[in-house]
């Protein structure tokens, strides 16, 4: 009993210890190193030449360019397909709704690797020689890996959402597709916003899923990847670290949508 | 030979192994004070991990039987101990890259011995981090001294000949497993002498059917042999009595301008290829995604020998223009020996216990690459393991005269390393084991690329690989714009209803 006393005598700035250290040693000291490496050249002298480098050439600004295509078109496909389920799901009147949800998720379940194996064997019997369409098997491969990102945070949001506020739009005169677009849809944007968010910025730098699927064009992960790999850090810790602007842009833009509510649901899976 | 499982799975369990020898080594010799502890990095499932059914010994016509129970550094440990009376502790560890090992060096991480390939060990030459070996260690006449003994004349001469900053390879480095580049392909479709060419992988008949190596090391190599097809193989050239120098030249311009060709040639190829893959690409063979790959000689020999088990044909060819032969050696690290003798001498005495030729057997059963070790005279545990894997069975009436002296004895025309094999190698396993001499001739060793070189080598291969922004679609742009336009243009009526 005096320990667990002891315990609670812990002040919240104490018990936030462990993780300021956590944080101290694994984020911010690897951040300073990043930024410390991307404004210095091979000899440790201030410049700004890996910055303007990696803005005036086709080829790293085209990589980006790709990356967001493929992360753009990713994100569309998923919203498209996982908002009709996760609307049916959460207003149909199943019986067993849990285990229907969790036929979405199962997926998950089994290794992402593993997956995109079967992936590819599949995506070979339909088109023969996968190498003819690799961005196309790219935002195959993504979206069969991410879709149940999507699903869950809108089915979240659409599941608490207050009936009461539908029934008053029908007693108001709104039919079905009033309801939708006045009522359901704009209060189901923070759970689109937060599945957004879990679908855009993995699918610009998973690049296992193009590795795997033949695709041999560099995307922003790889390519941070291929700089290291030719003992150019200070190149590859600029694009890291302009990748991470984007990332902190990107939020900041969303930001101001997601509401708490969907910051929840969000936690639980995007830890994977 | 071996590896029957698959290559990742194995180095799941060597990683697995790794660490379980280590975590053993810390708990139980933890207090000894007088053991020496030698750090060694290999490449991942790159020795002999023992573990062998009793069904697999191989009992060779010399008599000597190979069965490989421990981990081949576990029974280094016990020979050290059994000959020098002293205690040695192997820490093995893996590393993935040549690249990877470096970038681990210069990280701080300390090894005694390393593993890597032959361009590697020059850049570390050239940076002057490697100890040299002892004059004790060339001594033939200390029989322990197996490394020297064994060594394959041919792959000996090799590294003495060959020089950096006035200094000979073997000075620093010991032979390990060796090989050539080459192409294996799928003879249903392919013929060999449309295989037997660089310009294979920009046969538009094989259009998306061919597979190039995912570094630009050995796809640069293929570059240069499209680049340079039409001298390689003219008759003048090949007849030149200065060949093998000017072959070398040719196969390690790095002149910007050839930098440039090269990334013109690969942006040409990156249109005509299925994949760029490091390890797929065997698989692919033998699921017929692809029939042409390019390939080092190891996994070419284990691709060909899964295909045979599941009843389909690969085979192997040499580009007549020029091949690559690598090989990894063991150099010891300068910050790891520290100056230390004992230290060297352990470390020594591991190169000369991997290089006995049971150990050697040992290896290249188990990994399927081409040991360095050839075996001092007399001892023909080599060959005859080679007759063992190779030999033609008594029932085989078609055979055909391979003669493998010039890495064995270095005459090729010693008729003590013939090996009577079934026509049936022809072209396969045996024939990218040991390349015949002919194919040796035309040979060479990729040199490292000096920083300036290697700065434009690898802006060259990013440049292939990224995607130009020039290349985006008209439709995709107008897409952006539209969108754009929109979202402006919904700002600017106050689209903010919520």
């Amino acid at each position: 009993m005096q320990s667990k006393s002891n315990w609670l005598k812990l002040s919240k700035a104490q018990l936030a210890l462990p993780y300021g250290l956590f944080l101290v040693c694994f984020v911010l000291a690897p951040l300073i190193v990043i930024i410390y490496y991307a404004f210095t050249n091979g000899e440790g002298v201030f410049t700004i030449e890996n910055l303007t480098g990696f803005f005036l050439s086709t080829k790293t600004i085209g990589t980006l360019a790709y990356s967001f295509g493929i992360a753009i078109v990713t994100t569309s496909v998923c919203l498209l397909l996982a908002y009709p389920i996760a609307y049916i799901l959460a207003r149909g009147n199943f019986k067993h709704k849990s285990v229907i949800l969790m036929i979405f998720i199962m997926p998950m379940w089994i290794n992402f690797t593993l997956r995109i194996t079967a992936l590819k064997e599949i995506l070979t019997i339909i088109e023969g020689n996968l190498s003819f369409h690799p961005f196309l098997n790219t935002v195959i491969g993504m979206t069969y890996d991410f879709l149940p990102f999507m699903i869950l945070p809108i089915y979240t949001t659409l599941l608490k959402l207050d009936k009461n506020l539908l029934e008053a739009a029908s007693d108001l005169g709104a039919d079905t597709v009033q309801t939708f677009m006045k009522v359901t849809l704009p209060l189901s944007v923070p759970g689109i916003i937060s599945g957004i968010f879990m679908v855009f910025l993995p699918s610009m730098t998973n690049y296992v899923v193009l590795d795997m699927l033949y695709n041999s064009t560099y995307i922003m992960g790889s390519l941070i990847g291929a700089y290291f790999s030719a003992y150019d850090w200070h190149g590859g810790s600029m694009i890291s670290l302009i990748l991470l602007i984007i990332i902190l842009v990107f939020t900041l833009c969303t930001n101001r949508y997601a509401d708490e509510d969907a910051g929840s649901s969000r936690g639980g899976v995007i830890s994977r | 030979m071996r590896r029957k499982m698959h290559k990742k799975l194995l180095a799941a369990i060597l990683a697995f192994v790794c660490v379980c020898t280590l975590q053993n080594g810390i708990t139980v010799h933890a207090k000894a004070e007088d053991e020496i502890v030698l750090r060694v990095c290999n490449w991942e499932e790159y020795i002999d991990l023992g573990g062998w059914d009793e069904e697999e010994r191989i009992e060779l016509d010399n008599g000597v039987e190979i069965l490989g129970v421990n981990p081949l550094y576990d029974d280094f440990e016990d020979w050290y101990f059994e000959t020098y009376g002293k205690k040695v502790r192997v820490e093995y560890s893996c590393f993935g890259t040549n690249e990877d090992l470096y970038n681990q060096l210069n990280l701080g991480d300390t090894y005694d011995l390393v593993c890597p390939s032959e361009y590697m060990i020059m850049k570390l030459m050239a940076e002057g981090r490697l100890e040299p070996y002892s004059e004790e260690f060339y001594d033939k006449n200390n029989k322990c001294n197996y490394y020297i003994n064994n060594v394959s004349p041919y792959i000996d001469k090799m590294m003495r000949e060959n020089e950096i900053n006035g200094e000979s390879w073997s000075k620093y480095a010991a032979g390990y497993m060796w090989g050539i580049t080459g192409v294996l392909y799928n003879p249903a479709e392919v013929t060999q002498d449309e295989a037997s060419t660089w310009k294979v992988f920009a046969n538009e008949k094989f259009k998306r059917q061919v597979a190039l190596k995912d570094n630009v090391r050995d796809s640069y190599f293929a570059t240069l042999g499209i680049l340079k097809a039409d001298l390689l193989t003219d008759s003048d050239f090949i007849n030149a009595p200065d060949y093998a120098s000017r072959l070398e030249d040719e196969m390690n311009d790095i002149h910007p301008d050839t930098i440039n060709e090269a990334q013109d040639i690969l942006d040409s190829l990156m249109g005509n290829i299925y994949s760029l893959e490091t390890d797929s690409g065997k698989a692919d063979m033998i699921t017929g995604k692809i029939l042409v790959d390019y390939q080092w000689s190891g996994d070419a020999v284990y691709a060909m020998d899964q295909a045979d088990e599941d009843d389909f044909t690969l085979m192997f060819a040499v580009p007549k223009e020029s091949t690559n032969l690598w090989f990894d050696g063991w150099v010891m690290l300068k910050n790891g020996i520290g100056g230390s003798a004992e230290q060297k001498h352990a470390a020594e005495a591991f190169v000369n216990f991997v290089s006995r030729t049971d150990s050697a057997v040992r290896n290249m059963y188990y990994i399927g690459y081409t040991s360095s070790i050839a075996g001092a005279e007399g001892d023909t545990t080599v060959f005859d393991y080679m007759n063992w894997c190779y030999g033609a069975e008594d029932s085989d009436t078609d055979t055909i005269e391979y003669p493998v002296g010039y890495f064995f004895s270095g005459d090729d025309a010693d008729m003590d390393y013939v090996i009577t094999a079934s026509t049936e190698q022809i072209g396969r396993q045996l024939y990218a084991q040991y390349p015949s001499q002919e194919v040796m001739q035309r040979t060479v060793v990729m040199r490292y690329f000096d920083e300036d070189a290697s700065k434009l080598i690898n802006r060259m291969w990013i440049n292939v690989r990224c995607f130009d922004i020039k290349d985006v679609p008209v439709v995709v742009w107008v897409i952006v714009l539209f969108v754009i336009l929109a979202l402006l243009g919904k700002r600017a009526l106050g689209g903010k209803t919520r």
